[in-house]
């Protein structure tokens, strides 16, 4: 019986979950097989560790913390549907009020344009386009 | 006051009752989410996290099962959930080492040992080792192994809590243990532990 296949059973021999029959060959292997013996020793010491980590402990404050948060819970979640009920109304009012300025200078604009040629406004928006910013500034200053 | 009783009152909003149910059972929850995410300040979040959804959504629990079943279903699930957020966020953060040019964090967790050689294996390396062969299991196989080996469940409950067969609890634990032993052996092999 070569290591190999004896190993593959090793977890299962520590868990005592072999048939008899092979729990024997395993039991004999491992009598004479140093290998086998220290991958089993090695098993062993890391399924201790289940055990060793078993119950980890809790904090003595567990159920404060806990209820401190179901407070939070209950106190936030009135004042969040009142959030989210308020937010887009606002939302909608800064809007409407931005299209309605938006609308109100835009009509302005087109008055003070209409009884000039299209032709003339296009002029103007070339000339400025041609005159250098810096040029602009310096004749203020 | 029995279980009944204790999530009746829970549905009323009765907080003695929570406070009952929370004693009774924390230890419980708080092993099977330390068992999947490995570290106590973690399990401890996820515990309030489990309970606060046990308050919030006692209404929906019938007593077909026994509480327990449910809780462990609750907590199993509120953990698997946290590690693939961590694994999401963690796979974020790689790539952005990977831009600022940083060290790769699970590069050096692998090769620690092989930067010293010579010391000896410690117990917190060795518990190390063992939390990344399990981290390593299939998400089903994780979860059979660890309510068997952390909470000592018998495979009848662990179905229950799987809504599984017992067949399968059985070959998911079977296999479980095989890929755990093949990882360690493969550990043993290169004596990184
Ligand atoms: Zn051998």
């Amino acid at each position: 019986m070569d290591c190999k296949t004896i190993h593959k059973d090793l977890i299962f021999y520590l868990d005592n979950e072999l048939p008899n029959e092979r729990r024997i060959i395993v039991q004999k292997h491992l009598d004479r097989c140093t290998e086998c013996r220290e991958f089993l020793a090695l098993l062993q010491s890391e399924m201790q560790i289940f055990s060793d980590e078993k119950n980890p402990e809790v904090s003595p404050f567990f159920y404060t913390r806990l209820s401190a948060r179901l407070e939070e819970r209950q106190e936030y979640q009135p004042q969040n549907q009142w959030v989210r009920l308020v937010q887009p109304v606002i939302f909608m009012l800064i809007l409407v009020i931005g299209i309605y300025g938006g609308l109100q200078l835009g009509s302005n604009a087109s008055n003070s344009t209409t009884n000039q040629p299209a032709t003339r406004s296009i002029q103007m928006l070339d000339d400025f386009e041609a005159e250098p910013i810096e040029s602009f500034l310096l004749e203020k200053l | 006051m029995d279980e009944l009783q204790l999530i009746k009152g829970i549905q009323q909003g009765d907080r003695k009752s929570f406070q009952q149910l929370v004693e009774k059972y924390r230890q419980l929850v708080m092993n099977t989410c330390f068992g999947i995410v490995h570290n106590r300040n973690d399990a401890e979040d996820l515990t309030q996290d489990v309970f606060l959804e046990v308050f919030r959504t006692a209404e929906n629990f019938r007593g077909e099962s026994q509480l327990s079943t449910w809780l462990y279903r609750i907590a199993t699930n509120r953990s698997l959930n946290f590690i693939r957020n961590n694994k999401r966020k963690g796979f974020f953060q790689s790539i952005e080492e990977a831009f600022a040019g940083g060290r790769n964090r699970s590069k050096e967790i692998s090769n620690y040992q092989a930067d010293q050689p010579d010391q000896k294996i410690t117990g917190q390396q060795r518990k190390e080792m063992l939390h990344q062969a399990i981290d390593k299991l299939p998400e089903k196989q994780r979860v059979a192994f660890i309510l068997n080996k952390y909470e000592e469940l018998p495979y009848q409950q662990i179905a229950e809590i799987m809504e599984i067969s017992l067949a399968s609890v059985e070959s998911l634990i079977h296999r479980a243990k095989k890929n755990l032993q093949n990882q360690l052996y493969e550990c043993y092999k290169k004596k990184c532990i």
